[in-house]
């Protein structure tokens, strides 16, 4: 069998959707029956590692728009028995290249029509849809009426890679965490979307004690308002942002943190919740997105409304209070064999 | 739901709680609670608290209040519903706290224990409760943020005294029963009581979103407004970015089905009222596909309007047929009416020009043996249903234009102050709302048809000397909602809602041992969906519409009259529904005495 994935990333980004694109690529070479998965990215934001044999890396497709479509149309010649859409807006390419595509949706680029009627009507000629999460499916299927097969295959998380690890002094010193109790959130700062909830826990942070510090870790371009707001709200001295920060720093980051908080509004699941709790980090999720499904409906950690702040504030000190860190034997629900489990259900289906 | 009392003699100086009182006051309000009853006095006769309790959670003995917590320390008398009370039983006990019943009542005393008066965010539902910790010697009061279940207070200086009935406070016998002027104009100005006034001068309304303590020697403590309509949406109006994510629709049916999932927990039958309008048919949609038992409705059917357009008993009917609810169609006639109108007005806490029809809904509810009833009380506020959505800022640009002048010389009384009251939201907001207008009501009492002055000089008089009516409608937006959409909203939430439509509805279903329960009345609901309503105006409506045939969905909008009119021997008032004269004789038969 022979596999092609479009998608906007995978080797060498940033994120819980590169990540999800490496496992799918991963998981599909895994097979016997699988001869070679190219994988063309849109994007390459740092050097691509670690590509796994069997799989093609097309790194040449990240130059631009031409380019991409050329090597796309390139792939089409290998003759590919499956062709995995890995975005919406990558539709209209994927159905160029062959009658049925399998399209994967994550997360708000799934949550309303597309601009395009176009792109629209090409979802019915998908063979199957593939959803990071219920929330994302749900919503996916209320605008697009799409009624062929729709499966479930949720992010995977690398036990073995996570642990709990003792606070590097360095980072503590230079994020000036010493003594602190600290909340941390990991995620873009776009100023279009707002939806990860940082302005909802630095509203709640000025209630809770002065030790208390919060750790946004992330780049983006929504930065200056956030330090704007937190200076109105009198706590710029209590908020840390880390800026984008290099991949290899990432699981002592989370080593600083005594609960991750994320009272977000449009996650399509929350990868950075199973980085958490794989590192021994308690969790609190949101009600009313994909975070629900990351933390197991509760199972794995504290859910609220990110509407009520008062919610957000009891939540934080709960879990402030219980200063534990362990890792929750749930997360197994998770792990990449589970992850390869329910992708070859899937796949041997359609194909 | 309940009624419930608190006697707290505050000062060394004030006389100790006195058994009869107590009693009298509790008693006084048994059909607000016919299961069980008790009440508790302290030991050194400082504090008294007592309850009726109408059993819908957890119907066993465990139930009853006043209840203490496992400790005996704290003791609590409340009225209400706390929805989430499940999520936050199990909160409380990952804490290590120990429950010795399965009730929302006792979650609340272990919240108030764990997080203090910071427990009022956590709860989503309907409350007035008092908590009387005998550790501290303090009194915690509180009332929820919409104001869905009534609480009043009296206090002396010495001795304060609560409860959720004007009426019960005065049966106690210590509480004066002077009229209050300011109440007495704010119910001509506008068909009910607003709060925080009551007919009675001595007695207040404890604010919608508001608690506070009593300590003692030092009594009432600083008011704590703990939320608001206007609050919510002025935070809305700086989440708007978030209202993109999804599709707006979506989004919106989500919100309001949960909202409507959390109102079905009960332990007993649940009921809904049904008129054949898109708030109470898509709430019956809704409640019948996530109930597991069948569903009850309710319409009113009058033998006045049968044929006519504004009959809504036949749709009703069919309607309820579709999604398979067992249906009760109760015919009221006039010599029902005038026979129920004695214990109608008797029941009546306070004069209102409304509840009639509540009334006969909750009577065949209880009828059909039905404890708690949804009712689609609040959609209007909540979507932008109103006219006034429209109207208000319409009139707030006329009342700019030169054709404010012209119009100030029209026969139509309302259009003639179009100048004087059109350009702010509070006085364009009276100029829609209003039932009598200031300068008809008298400066003296307060009453619209009163002998103390001459005509002339009340002409004059205006607005009300005790009652700054735009005041009280300036308050209802402050802090300011930010956006026009929000600060109508917020007027029609915190005056004609609360004052009015949940008032009645509290005393009506009361009066019969029902609860009526109001899914899109629900503070939660409001903090969700207010940025996705700011932002699509037009949704709300159309996404409850979608839940309903075309046959039912697709007919112009008709209002639900009752035959007042047809029933009364009203003396013409310039207006059509004679609500005029009706207010008049309301208040001749409850507070004129």
């Amino acid at each position: 069998m022979r596999v092609l994935l479009l998608c906007t990333d995978a080797y060498g980004g940033y994120g819980g959707i590169a990540l999800y694109n490496r496992d799918l690529a991963a998981a599909l070479a895994s097979r016997e029956d699988c001869e070679e998965v190219i994988v063309v990215p849109r994007v390459i934001p740092t050097t691509p590692r670690d590509i796994p044999p069997k799989v093609t890396f097309v790194a040449g497709a990240a130059r631009g728009a031409v380019a991409y479509v050329a090597a796309a149309m390139r792939a089409r010649r290998t003759k590919p028995d499956l062709v995995i859409c890995g975005h919406l807006n990558l539709l209209p390419l994927a159905c160029a290249i062959t009658r049925a595509p399998l399209l994967m949706t994550y997360g708000i680029e799934a949550w309303k029509p597309l601009r395009r009627p176009f792109t629209t009507r090409l979802v019915h000629r998908c063979n199957a849809v593939v959803s990071i999460s219920e929330i994302t499916r749900d919503r996916f299927l209320a605008w697009s009426q799409y009624a062929g097969p729709a499966h479930l295959l949720p992010n995977a998380i690398h036990l073995d890679e996570y642990g709990i690890r003792p606070r590097r002094a360095d980072l503590v010193a230079r994020y000036g965490l010493e003594g602190k109790r600290v909340l941390m959130t990991v995620g873009r700062l776009a100023a279009e979307e707002r939806y990860k909830g940082f302005d909802e826990v630095l509203e709640v942070l000025a209630q809770l004690p002065d030790d208390v510090a919060y750790v946004i870790a992330g780049g983006g371009n929504d930065r200056a308002r956030l330090e704007r707001k937190a200076e109105q709200l009198g706590i710029a001295n209590r908020v840390v942002f880390t800026g984008l920060f290099p991949e290899e720093e990432k699981r002592d980051l989370y080593a600083l943190a005594d609960v991750y908080v994320m009272p977000s509004r449009g996650e399509g699941f929350g990868y950075v919740f199973l980085e958490a709790l794989a590192s021994g980090v308690p969790a609190i999720g949101s009600k009313h997105d994909g975070g629900r499904e990351a933390l197991r409906h509760g199972e794995l950690g504290l859910l609220v409304d990110p509407s009520n702040p008062a919610e957000i504030e009891a939540a934080i000190r709960e879990l402030l209070a219980r200063r534990e860190r362990r890792i929750p034997a749930g997360l197994e629900y998770f792990s990449f064999e589970k992850f390869v489990e329910r992708l070859n259900a899937i796949v041997t289906s359609p194909a | 739901m309940c009624g419930i009392t608190a006697i707290f003699a505050y000062r060394s100086n004030a006389a100790g709680v006195r058994s009869e009182e107590l009693n009298a006051i509790t008693e006084s309000m048994r059909a607000r609670g016919p299961d069980a009853g008790g009440t508790w006095i302290s030991t050194d006769a400082r504090v008294g608290i007592g309850a009726r309790r109408l059993a819908i959670i957890d119907l066993s003995a465990e139930g009853t209040q006043p209840m203490f917590d496992v400790e005996r320390e704290l003791v609590i008398a409340f009225n209400g519903e706390i929805y989430n009370y499940r999520e936050l039983c199990a909160s409380l006990e990952r804490g290590g706290a120990r429950f010795h019943s399965h009730t929302d009542t006792e979650v609340l005393l272990r919240l108030y224990r764990r997080d203090g008066e910071r427990m009022l965010g956590l709860l989503r539902g309907m409350y007035a409760f008092v908590i009387w910790d005998t550790r501290a010697r303090r009194m915690f009061v509180a009332r929820d943020p919409y104001g869905i279940k009534p609480l009043y207070v009296s206090d002396d200086g010495g001795t304060i005294r609560i409860a959720s009935e004007v009426k019960a406070l005065l049966a106690g016998g210590a509480v004066s029963r002077a009229v209050d002027p300011a109440g007495v104009a704010g119910f001509f100005l506008t068909g009910s009581v607003p709060e925080p006034f009551t007919i009675r001068e001595a007695v207040r309304a404890v604010e919608a979103g508001t608690a506070f303590h009593v300590d003692e020697e030092r009594g009432r403590g600083d008011v704590l407004r703990h939320e608001s309509v206007a609050r919510v949406f002025r935070r809305a109006s700086m989440q708007r970015p978030t209202a993109h994510l999804t599709q707006a629709g979506v989004a919106l049916r989500e919100r309001i089905e949960e909202s409507v999932a959390h109102h079905l927990v009960a332990d007993v039958p649940i009921g809904v009222f049904l008129s054949s309008g898109i708030d109470s048919s898509a709430l019956a949609a809704i409640a019948s596909r996530l109930s597991r038992e069948p569903l009850h409705t309710f319409t009113l059917a009058f033998e006045e309007f049968r044929g006519r357009h504004g009959d809504e008993a036949p749709l009703a009917e069919r309607f309820a047929r579709e999604i398979g609810a067992i249906h009760t169609t109760r015919i009221v006639t006039r010599e029902e009416f005038h026979a129920d109108l004695p214990n109608f007005l008797a029941a009546m806490d306070q004069p209102t020009i409304d509840g009639v029809n509540t009334w006969f809904v909750s009577k065949a509810a209880h009828e059909a043996g039905i404890k708690v009833v949804l009712s689609g009380l609040g959609g209007d506020e909540l979507l932008g249903g109103y006219p006034s959505f429209a109207n208000i800022p319409t009139m707030m640009r006329l009342a700019r234009t030169p054709l404010a002048w012209l119009m100030s010389f029209s026969r139509h009384p309302k259009k003639r102050l179009l100048r004087e009251y059109g350009g702010t939201y509070a006085g364009a907001y009276l100029l829609q709302r209003g039932l009598f207008l200031p300068h008809e009501v008298c400066v003296e009492c307060g009453n619209a048809s009163c002998r103390c002055r001459s005509v002339e000089k009340r002409r004059l008089a205006s607005p009300h000397s005790t009652l700054d009516i735009l005041e009280r409608f300036e308050a209802a937006i402050d802090p300011d909602p930010g956006t026009p959409f929000g600060r109508i909203a917020s007027l029609e939430a915190s005056l004609y809602m609360r004052n009015q439509l949940l008032r009645d509805a509290d005393w009506t279903s009361m009066a019969h041992s029902v609860e009526v329960r109001t899914p899109f009345v629900d503070i939660a609901l409001l903090r969700q969906i207010a940025p996705l309503v700011l932002e699509y105006r037009e949704t709300g409506k159309r996404v409850l519409g979608s839940m309903l045939p075309p046959w039912l969905r697709d007919r112009p909008k008709t209002g639900f009259f009752v035959p007042i009119r047809e029933w009364m021997d009203l003396p013409p008032d310039g207006t059509t529904t004679r609500m005029r004269s009706w207010a008049r004789s309301v208040f001749e038969a409850t507070a004129g005495a």
